[in-house]
Formats: structure tokens, C-alpha cells, sequence
């Protein structure tokens, strides 16, 4: 059978001579999950806004239907009946759910918006592709997993055959991963076809048919889910063996960080972390597990000082770091990995030289008398530069030019250039491709090893069970459950608790609360 | 490694020099906006051009107009780039020229005025006087959270009209003449060249420049006043206080354009205050800072090369049938083309005509970017 949708041999060049796609073939055939996978940087955006009609390809032809089509705008490749779901979704959140999927295309009485059409068409949409989600609410007060599927009935009311998912399952607890893998397959099953971009091997392997493979803007291969494992597929995609594996801390050593009936409260007075109780050893990782937004963000940012402490104590060996500057808690060792780097952990325009040596101008090393000390700067940064490797022409480059991974190399490289007391670090590996990730989680576990007390915080269950020595799970504010880690322990165990439907009591959390 | 530096060094050029080719571009697009324009209205089209484009250099004296002219936007267009560094968009330049044209004027006309102290003093009070105006509000926009822009704007209609009030009822020469007495010789800046306007200005300016360069990029307070202005969040991350190097930029800046200020009636242009003396030249230091993208060393740069279309516009004004505001033109199509970045839309553009049209998007940027 024909394919449905064929791309051959795509190019894409960027201005600035960046070349995202070079001789990409993709093949999709009707009612099936085709997955298209690769490292950050490998080209799966590219090639998909390219589908969608957002960027035109330099080379190459896009066949629909075994017909060559050209898409100028996102609204010709929807009239074709292609649609994609971003990882950012464009929704008006002050609207209600249906409001949001007619937009643009409201069925209409005479000239007035025909409401009682728009909900029935709506809710019969999701009976009919099991998306479920009640169409009167305002989408701004809906979970992000309802969200995600009121972007795909955007889609579906669109009529769109062919739908593309932007790593659909990132910003998802399990649970919510489970259940959009139901309405994937409810989508094929009445004849849709579904591309599906990710970069989390085991979704890909559970959900797809076949599999796309991308590496550095080039197709490597194509190959069926069930002739390839976990391991041969990132072998592809990264193009050697990786081994995503690392060691447990040896012991914990003494009690480094101690919070106590802890609350942090928003500007608005709303409390985001309510009553915590917490020990950080010296020497271990505590990973704080949870949905983004139910208070593991505000803990890291009252410890760091971007936040205050509305109520209660958090001492760093002995000292209370209420009553502490950001510089001030900087100075007894406290060091800080932020969420997201580019708003939060580095200044974009200014040189390497100059991120690297942001938060130390308070050392006599690097500034006497007010003036700077260029050269040791300078030195500082090239030192820095050679033991993170981090690839960049020189420490007077603008820190805006490098890639994720080594702008996140930046960040990590000024954290850890001296040992942290008590590491801070949120999303570590966000947006960064396996080899920045490897090199990244090293870096972590060697801070712990001489000695750091490292709270945790990532999206990303798999990276949190694969650091951790200790996990807490944070529900609306509250610890609902400690583990130690062991193999044992699932992310399926860990989503029951992030979503609310589990519970632990007092005595079964203390075993882990050491 | 050893290759590093060297690379390093040839970003730094290749970006310098992507700068001049945009800033030159945008005044060669503005001189033919003003080419065209001034064919469509004089009765004497070349002879208006003739004087725009030669006049400023023809003369000595008209040598002496341009390069006091650079000297004074040479300083606003520091004061502004100060603040633009910090990503603060105080407007006051103006009403801090204005106050710290009053603080000489009181000290040129005080007891000290027939003194040797009477040039110092009244530079320096005048600086004080236009911290003062630069330091509020930044201290309104720290501590009550209001907008830089309209509360410096507003300090400048104050400082106008103060400077008119005290002129009016207590300064004033004799009823009815709206300048102050002249000042005492001692307090006037001594000519440089004489029979010219260049006076100790110019130096000033060139201190200044020096000053403010070394002050952003050798001191520990111009590194966190670049790194607040980059990112405001990631200073305070990294434990910079940014409301401190707000206020205190903005104060800085105010302290540059009070000295602006005494530049303007210690000078051998005035040598006393009038009413309106300013002429609108302190915001043209928005032009200035903006094409030199707010980096210190370009500032006088720029300054030369606009300072000498504005004085040829000047010189047309007086000399042909084409008014001044032409320079308003020229000046308003720079800012356009500078301050959008236009030569990366535009070159996309013209390749698109030679090939076919190529759609750009902020995504293809953005990717670009990644």
C-alpha cells in the first residue's frame, strides 16, 4: 500500500547556516503510530513544522496521497487534514474547553455563534476518540493532561487525518500518559494516523508501530517497534553504546540540610508549600517527586532565597537561612541549578567568561577594590570551559550562541566549580541531549559523593529514580509519601501518590524520613 | 585550545564590523530618503544638499559648531546608554541638563563665580544636581514600583519650567530678557581653539567616555549593571542585588547628564542661562546610544557622524529654503532601521526576491537560535 504521507529527501538550512535537516526521508501509512525519535538537535521539529507547513523545506518533496503538496502556512497543511499538538499549547485559557476547539471554525446560526451545536459537537468528539473532558470549564483551570486533549480535539474538529504530537507525554504524570496512549490507540483504530514525537524510549517502544529514526538533521533508519529494544534504539539514535546507569551513594553522612514546619506562600498569600518537614544528608540525593506545580519549585526557591520563608525554619548545618541574603547563603554553600536556564540561570548576551563568574563577585579571587580581575576571570572560565568540555569558541562568547546542553554545561560548571554544601538542582537535564545528560548526571553524583546534600526536583520520573537515594512525593503543597529508592520501586507506585489517589500515613512515610 | 582566543577575538570582529556595515547602511537608506525629499521641496535642491552635506566642514567656526555639537551628544549619549545597559528606559536627560544648568548658574553667579573655583565647583554641582534628578525615579520605581519612563519625563516638564520660573523672577538680566546675567569670565570653560566653540567641553566628553567604558567593563558594579540589564531574573538568581544597580545607574546617568547641563551654559556658546537653551539635543542622545548600540567607545563615534548632519541640516536651514526638521527625517529612519535589526528580515528579503519567496517566521529564528 501506498504510504499516506512520504517526505523524500528533505533539506533545511536556517539562516546562519545551521542545517537542520539534510536528506530526511519519512514514510507514515495510514492507521498507523509512527514515532519519530532522536536526541534534541537531532531535527524531529524541524522535519514536523516542516509537515505542518511552519518552515519550508530548501530541498526535497512532501508527497500526500502519492500527490506532491507544498504547504505556505499552517492553515493549507490543516486543510489537507494534517494538525499537530505542540508541547506549548495554544489555547485561550479564559475559555471554555469547547470555545477553545471551535475557535475559528464556530458552527454558526445566521450570523450568531451556535453554542448548543458547538458543546453537542464537541462532547460528542470525545465519546468518540475517548479524550474525555467536560466541555464547560475554562481551559485555564484544567490539569495540563486535559489540556493536551483539548489541543488534539482542536485538532479533530479540524478533521484532521494525520495528527502530530510534539512530545505529548513530557509535561504528563504516568497515569495521564496511560490514558492519552488509550486515545492514541482509540485514533488509529478509526482509521487516523497518529506521528508521534518523542524522546522517552519505553513510551515509544508501548505506543508505535514504527519507528523514525533521527540523528544530527539525517534519517538513520526506519524500523518496526517489535524488532527493536530500549537499548538497540538508543544505540541508533545516539549513534554509539550509551549506559544511562549510575551509582547509589555509598552512605549518607551527617544531617546537612533540616527544614521544619516549612510554608511558602505565593505573592497572592496562596500556600505553595504547606507544613514540610525534611532532612537532607550530606552525601545523598533527595529527589522531590510531583506534578510541576505542587510546591517542589517553591521549596527550591525558599532554600535558594528567591522566595521568603512565609512560616517555619530551614537550617544549612546549623545556620537558619531565613534571615540570609541570596549572596549570603551563596557563601556558606549553598549552590543552585535552576529550572530554566534561560531565564532563570544564565544572561544570555553576556560572554561565558562573564555567567561563569556571575555569582562570585563577592570573591576577592575575581574582583579587588570593586575592579574586576580580568584575568583571572578569564582563567577561571577556560578552566571551566576545558573540565566541563564544554563546546564554545572561547570564554568571550555570548552564552546565547551555544546549544541547550552547553548552555546547561554553563550552569552546572558555575555551581559545582566549588563544593556545594547543599546542591539545589531543578530539571537538570531538561531539553538536553543523552551525551550533555550522561555527562550532567556525573557531575551530580560526583558533587554527592565529596560530600553535597542534593534536593532534587524533575519532570522526568525516570531520571529522578535513576539519581535519587531518598524520593519524596509532593501533593498541593504537602508530602504525601517517602521511599528509599530500590528497583522495586515503579513510576507507576510514584504517579498513584504525584496525582493525589494515594496517600501514605505517618509511620509508613518515617521509615524514609530518616 | 591555543586556537581559542584567536576565534574568540574574530567573533568579537566579525561583530563589530556586522554593526558598522548596519549603522552606515542606515545612514546612507536615511540620506536618500533626504535626497528625495529635499528634490520634491526646495526651489534650490543642490545647493540645499551642497550645504547638508560640506557646509559643517567648509569653515573653521563651522568646524568649531560640529564639534561642540559632539561633545554634547557624546554626553547624552553616554547618560543613555547607562541606563539602556541596565534595561532601564529613563527619559530625563533633558530635565537633568536642565537642573544642572540652574546649579552652575547659581555657582557662576555666587560670591565664587570671579574665582578659579568657579568652573570646578560649578561642574560638580551640577552633577549633584543631576544625580539628584536621575536618582528619583529610580528610587520611585524600586520602592513604589513606578514606571521609569513616565515619572522621567515627567521630571523633565519640572525641571523646564523651573529653569523658565528662575529665570523669569530671579535671574533675569532686566525685565523682559529671558537670559541670566553673564557669567564672570573664571566661570566660563575656556576656548581650546580660539575663535571656535570647542572648549573644555570636549574633553569632558572624552573623559567621560573613557570614564563610563571602564566604569561597565573593568568594575565589578558595570559587570552586574550589564548582567541585570541581560537578565534581571538571573542577577537576582545570582545574588545581585538589581534594584541597588537600578538606582544606581540611573543616578550615574543623572550625574553625566548634569554635567550636560553646565556644558551647555559654562560654555563659550552661552555663558549665561536663557529659557530653552537646550534645544531638544539632550533626547537626541536616544539616537546616539541606540546606533552605537549603548557601548561607550561608539558613543563619540556616532556622535561625530550625526553631529555633523545636524549641523548641516543647521547650516540649511539657515542658508536655503529647506528647514532644519529635515534632520528629523534622517533622524527618525536611523532610528528605524537601527533599532529593528533590519538587515536580517531585509537580507532574507532580497534573497527571497532573486530566488523565490521564503516565508520567515520568529520560529525559523528561533530555531536557528537552538
Amino acid at each position: 500500500m501506498a504510504p499516506l504521507l512520504q517526505a523524500i529527501s528533505i533539506g533545511k538550512t536556517y539562516p546562519g547556516g545551521v542545517v537542520a535537516n539534510d536528506g530526511v526521508n519519512l514514510s507514515v501509512s495510514a492507521g498507523e503510530v509512527h514515532a519519530v525519535v532522536g536526541e534534541n538537535g537531532a531535527g524531529k521539529s524541524t522535519l514536523m513544522k516542516i509537515l505542518f507547513g511552519i518552515e519550508r523545506p530548501d530541498a526535497g518533496t512532501l508527497l500526500l496521497d502519492g500527490k506532491p503538496v507544498s504547504f505556505t502556512n499552517p492553515r493549507e497543511a490543516i486543510e489537507a487534514g494534517i494538525g499537530m499538538v505542540f508541547q506549548h499549547f495554544s489555547l485561550v485559557p479564559s475559555f471554555s474547553v469547547y470555545e477553545n476547539v471551535v475557535l475559528g471554525a464556530e458552527p454558526r446560526n445566521g450570523i450568531g455563534f451556535d453554542r448548543e451545536k458547538a458543546i453537542a459537537e464537541v462532547r460528542a468528539l470525545s465519546e468518540k476518540f475517548r479524550l474525555h473532558v467536560d466541555p464547560l470549564p475554562a481551559v485555564g483551570s484544567l490539569p495540563v493532561g486535559q489540556q493536551q486533549r483539548v489541543e488534539i480535539l482542536k485538532a479533530l474538529y479540524r478533521d484532521a487525518r494525520i495528527l502530530i504530537l510534539d512530545e505529548p507525554t513530557a509535561v504528563l504524570a504516568p497515569q495521564e500518559v496511560e490514558e492519552l496512549f488509550v486515545a492514541v490507540r482509540a485514533l488509529v483504530a478509526q482509521g487516523r494516523t497518529v506521528i508521534f514525537i518523542a524522546h522517552k524510549l519505553p513510551e515509544v517502544l508501548e505506543i508505535s508501530d514504527r519507528i523514525t529514526v533521527m540523528r544530527a538533521g539525517k534519517t538513520v533508519g526506519e524500523v518496526g517497534s517489535s524488532e527493536v529494544t530500549e537499548q538497540s534504539l538508543a544505540t541508533m539514535m545516539v549513534g554509539r553504546d550509551v549506559a544511562l546507569r549510575v551509582d547509589r551513594a555509598v552512605t549518607a553522612g551527617e544531617l546537612a540540610c533540616e527544614i521544619k514546619a516549612l510554608w511558602v506562600r505565593s505573592d497572592a498569600g496562596q500556600p505553595l508549600v504547606q507544613d514540610l518537614n525534611l532532612h537532607v544528608h550530606a552525601g545523598e540525593i533527595v529527589g522531590l517527586v510531583g506534578v510541576e506545580g505542587n510546591g517542589q519549585a517553591a521549596l527550591l526557591d525558599a532554600i535558594s532565597g528567591a522566595q521568603p520563608i512565609a512560616q517555619g525554619v530551614a537550617y544549612l548545618n546549623g545556620t537558619s537561612l531565613g534571615p540570609l541574603s541570596t549572596l549570603e547563603r551563596r557563601a556558606i554553600g549553598v549552590a543552585n541549578i535552576p529550572e530554566d536556564r534561560i531565564a532563570q540561570g544564565l544572561a544570555g548576551g553576556a560572554s561565558v567568561a562573564e555567567n561563569l563568574v556571575a555569582t562570585k563577585l563577592a570573591d576577592r579571587r575575581y574582583v579587588r577594590l570593586g575592579l574586576l580581575d580580568l584575568k583571572a576571570i578569564k582563567s577561571n572560565a577556560i578552566a571551566l570551559i576545558e573540565r566541563y568540555s564544554v563546546r564554545v569558541g572561547g570564554p568571550a562568547q555570548a552564552v546565547s550562541t551555544l546549544s541547550g546542553g552547553n548552555m546547561q554545561k554553563i550552569v552546572v560548571a558555575r555551581e559545582l566549580s566549588e563544593q556545594p554544601k547543599l546542591l539545589l538542582v531543578s530539571q537538570p537535564t531538561r531539553g538536553v541531549d543523552l551525551g550533555a545528560t550522561q555527562f550532567i548526571w556525573k557531575s551530580l553524583t560526583d558533587a554527592r559523593d565529596a560530600g553535597a546534600a542534593v534536593l532534587l526536583s524533575s519532570a522526568d520520573l525516570s531520571e529522578l529514580l535513576a539519581l535519587s537515594d531518598r524520593l519524596v512525593v509532593f501533593y498541593r503543597g504537602r508530602l504525601v509519601a517517602a521511599f528509599l529508592n530500590s528497583a522495586a520501586l515503579t513510576p507507576e507506585t510514584l504517579g498513584s501518590y504525584m496525582l493525589g489517589l494515594a496517600t501514605q500515613t505517618e509511620d509508613e512515610m518515617k521509615v524514609a524520613l530518616r | 585550545m591555543s586556537t581559542m582566543p584567536t576565534l574568540a577575538k574574530q567573533s568579537r570582529w566579525t561583530a563589530v564590523r556586522a554593526e558598522v556595515q548596519r549603522a552606515v547602511t542606515a545612514i546612507l537608506v536615511a540620506l536618500l530618503v533626504t535626497v528625495i525629499v529635499v528634490m520634491l521641496t526646495s526651489k534650490t535642491p543642490f545647493e540645499a544638499l551642497n550645504t547638508l552635506l560640506t557646509a559643517p566642514a567648509s569653515k573653521p567656526r563651522t568646524i568649531g559648531l560640529w564639534f561642540d555639537d559632539v561633545a554634547k551628544l557624546t554626553v547624552t549619549g553616554l547618560a543613555f546608554s547607562l541606563v539602556f545597559q541596565a534595561r532601564q528606559f529613563a527619559m530625563g536627560v533633558q530635565g537633568q541638563v536642565y537642573v544642572g544648568a540652574l546649579a552652575a548658574t547659581y555657582v557662576a553667579l555666587s560670591p565664587l563665580g570671579p574665582t578659579f573655583a568657579a568652573i570646578p565647583l560649578g561642574i560638580l554641582a551640577a552633577m549633584l544636581a543631576g544625580a539628584v534628578w536621575g536618582f528619583l525615579p529610580g528610587i520611585a520605581k524600586a520602592r513604589l514600583g513606578a514606571n521609569e519612563i513616565v515619572s522621567s519625563l515627567m521630571l523633565n516638564y519640572i525641571a523646564i519650567e523651573l529653569c523658565n520660573f528662575l529665570v523669569r523672577v530671579q535671574l533675569r538680566e532686566k525685565p523682559g530678557v529671558l537670559t541670566s546675567l553673564e557669567f564672570p569670565d573664571t566661570a566660563v570653560f575656556p576656548p581650546m581653539i580660539p575663535g571656535t566653540r570647542i572648549d573644555l567641553g570636549l574633553v569632558l566628553a572624552l573623559g567621560a567616555t573613557l570614564l563610563v567604558w571602564f566604569a561597565l567593563y573593568r568594575t565589578a558594579w558595570g559587570l552586574k549593571l550589564r548582567l541585570v540589564g541581560h537578565n534581571a531574573r538571573f542577577a537576582e538568581y545570582a545574588g545581585i542585588k538589581s534594584t541597588l544597580i537600578m538606582v544606581s545607574a540611573m543616578t550615574a546617568a543623572g550625574a553625566l547628564g548634569g554635567m550636560l547641563g553646565a556644558m551647555f551654559v559654562q560654555g563659550q556658546t552661552y555663558g549665561k542661562l536663557t529659557v530653552m537653551f537646550e534645544g531638544g539635543l539632550a533626547f537626541e542622545g536616544i539616537l546616539v546610544a541606540i546606533v552605537a548600540r549603548s557601548r561607550p567607545l561608539a558613543v563619540p563615534v556616532v556622535a561625530i557622524f550625526y553631529g555633523y548632519l545636524r549641523q548641516g541640516a543647521q547650516l540649511m536651514n539657515i542658508r536655503t529654503d529647506v528647514p532644519a526638521e529635515v534632520i528629523g527625517v534622517v533622524t527618525a529612519i536611523i532610528i528605524l532601521l537601527v533599532s529593528s535589526s533590519f538587515s536580517i528580515p531585509g537580507k532574507a528579503w532580497l534573497l527571497g526576491l532573486f530566488r523565490r519567496p521564503a516565508p520567515q517566521t520568529d520560529a525559523a529564528v528561533d530555531g536557528a537560535a537552538k
